[in-house]
């Protein structure tokens, strides 16, 4: 239950200890969210839970909504958009698969959103244990037709905060869904986290201003607006998905945003995103004391994929181990941005297992060094 | 004479209702959207709402509502347009939301939203145009469809060992204890349609008054889905529709 004072109109700055599922539920409400719908599902349900427990439609104003499934929430979260509102909701892969529908629609539509998806073991119902396996899902598409979502990949209970925050500025910047792609590792782990001091939520006539295409109400008289995804007329739907696409451009030259250690001198790299990549840096560290130099890139934006800046990691290099809980996804986004220069291989553990670093190690010279 | 002096304020007696705009409709002739519009663009404009409404229109034969009554729309996704309304009503508490949904929208697709978004009382409109038919896709069956009824997907007549009954939705949201006002009414006639406009009306202020959620079931033609000239597809759906789905208050809190 909440602390007292937790809940007040201007929370200032605070260190707390608490999982990640609890950390974006203290994120949202510090970041101005102006609401939440969402559904209960392992190994995220604490998001919906916090909320609930902190009660912000008596603080800051934010809904709160638990709806009838994934679906119904991802659709409310549309309509919240569609006015201008920051809104967002949470599940995980199979409950994701379920908004795939009405994400389709809110990139199609130019709408800001924030999607977290706390990743859990497919397919089907899978498992409760943390995966990967959502990585094409979420960058290749999952809903129909040509778009893209922003995709950031926390790996600390920090950057579960710090993404909520980044999450929503990219959403507005480019009136496009973002998803935080997170795992069951990151969602019910616990760390130490820094929550920022409370933003205020924008008015009203803020959002009127900032957002003068939502469908607000046809005030004094202005010409209404109609939000949208449908157009019969050929000529003009293919204008409105080169629309699409120059976003999409100018999304891929500015906001990739990846992690390097040690890249310079090493002989190999790793590349692994999310919690992953903290279990490869351990890895890294294992595999220098057997003289075994080793570099890790972790993307922390899955799209747009930091192409060039693996390319470049990439450069000299005698191998690549990509290392993800999922049968090889990333892998070939890699591949791509090597062109295949050298050699780039697959880890990884599926069926919800974690890998130990002496795992990854283990791989490293099994696949790469000693082949 | 210019026609603003033969047209003045004090001798009008009729005339299109400011809020529907001057377009080509693409409904076919003879079709209940018309009218239906109509009333809800007049009842918007007395009610001097068109600056707070918000409508969310469905994916059917109305998907292009958002072209001929003047508020600002958002088109939802088949079926979710409850949940599209849920949000905006929320988020927005001071404007007026509704839905305008066919029969596919609201009892097949729709039907978890629908049901749930009355069960939460949203202080929504929920306009359900019930013509026992999907039009726009070309005439297949709807839940709605009566026995017997012949359409594209129940060539031979629809049948219950196959099909099912025919859904009584609007019987199922009146028994929520969400709902306040929950009506079926039909335009048809001059008397159905002005009984039809003020059970708009009386939902719009229920709206206002956040007494939960308010659904207008009209009962309608589809005399292209149902394959009768206008005039015999009234006579049809007076003879058999209103058996299955009689007009009048089901609830009226």
């Amino acid at each position: 239950m909440p602390e007292p004072g937790e809940t007040q109109k201007n929370m200032k700055e605070d260190i707390r200890l608490m999982k990640g599922n609890e950390a974006i539920a203290h994120a949202a409400i510090r970041y101005g969210c102006d609401g939440y719908f969402g559904y209960p599902i392992t190994p995220q349900s604490e998001v919906l839970e916090t909320l609930e427990e902190l009660m912000p439609w008596e603080t800051t104003g934010m809904t709160v909504l638990q709806a009838e499934s994934e679906l119904a929430a991802i659709n409310m979260v549309y309509g919240g958009a569609a006015t201008g509102k920051a809104v967002m909701t949470s599940s995980s892969s199979p409950g994701i698969s379920l908004k795939q529908e009405g994400i389709s629609y809110i990139a199609a539509a130019s709408l800001p959103a924030l999607i977290l998806n706390v990743m859990r073991g497919g397919p089907g119902l899978g498992t409760i244990q943390p995966s990967q396996a959502d990585y094409f899902q979420a960058t290749k598409g999952g809903g129909h037709g040509d778009y893209h979502l922003i995709v950031l990949a926390p790996s600390t209970v920090q950057e579960m905060v710090d993404f909520v925050g980044l999450g929503f500025e990219l959403a507005f910047k480019y009136t496009n869904p973002v998803m935080i792609l997170a795992d069951g590792i990151v969602g019910q782990m616990m760390e130490k986290v820094v929550l920022p001091e409370q933003r205020p939520r924008r008015t009203d006539e803020e959002i009127r201003q900032q957002c003068p295409w939502a469908a607000t109400g046809r005030l004094n008289g202005r010409k209404r607006n109609v939000i949208t995804s449908l157009e019969l007329e050929s000529a003009r739907m293919e204008v409105i998905n080169h629309q699409l696409q120059a976003r999409y451009r100018e999304i891929e030259k500015t906001e990739p945003r990846w992690e390097e250690i040690d890249v310079e001198d090493a002989d190999y790299l790793i590349v692994a995103f999310g919690s992953i990549a903290r279990i490869a840096d351990t890895a890294r560290e294992l595999a220098a004391e057997k003289g075994i130099k080793v570099g890790i890139v972790r993307p922390i934006t899955l799209w747009p994929f930091p192409t060039e800046a693996v390319n470049k990691a990439a450069q000299g290099k005698k191998g690549v181990l990509v290392v993800e809980l999922n049968a090889g996804q990333m892998i070939e986004d890699v591949r791509l941005a090597v062109h295949d220069a050298l050699p780039v291989e697959h880890f990884g553990r599926l069926g919800g297992i974690i890998p130990s670093p002496e795992e990854v190690v283990d791989a490293l010279c099994d696949k790469l060094i000693n082949k | 004479m210019e026609i603003e002096e033969i047209i003045r304020e004090e001798n009008k007696v009729y005339c299109k209702p400011e809020l529907l705009e001057q377009v080509h409709m693409h409904y076919c002739p003879g079709c209940s959207h018309g009218v239906i519009h109509k009333l809800v663009a007049e009842v918007i404009a007395e009610m001097e709402l068109a600056d707070k409404t918000v409508g969310v229109s469905p994916v059917g034969c109305a998907v292009f509502a958002y072209n001929y009554i003047d508020v600002d729309w958002i088109e939802a996704a088949h079926g979710r347009a409850p949940a599209v309304a849920t949000a905006v009503s929320r988020l927005w508490p001071d404007n007026v939301v509704f839905t305008y949904q066919g029969d596919g929208d609201m009892s097949a697709i729709g039907t978890a939203e629908s049901i749930h978004a009355a069960n939460r009382g949203e202080n929504i409109v929920m306009i359900f145009v019930n013509n026992a038919i999907y039009g726009m896709t070309g005439g297949q069956m709807a839940p709605t469809t009566l026995i017997g009824q012949k359409t594209a997907t129940t060539p031979y007549g629809r049948r219950v060992d196959l099909n099912g009954h025919p859904l009584e939705i609007t019987n199922l949201m009146a028994i929520l204890d969400g709902t306040c006002y929950v009506t079926r009414q039909s335009v048809h006639t001059p008397g159905n349609v002005r009984k039809c406009k003020a059970a708009i009306k009386k939902a719009f202020e229920n709206a206002i008054a956040k007494k939960g959620t308010s659904v207008v079931e009209v009962v309608a033609t589809c005399n292209s889905g149902w394959k009768l000239s206008p005039e015999k597809a009234n006579q049809w759906m007076a003879e058999h529709m209103f058996e299955k789905y009689p007009l009048g208050d089901l609830k009226n809190v």
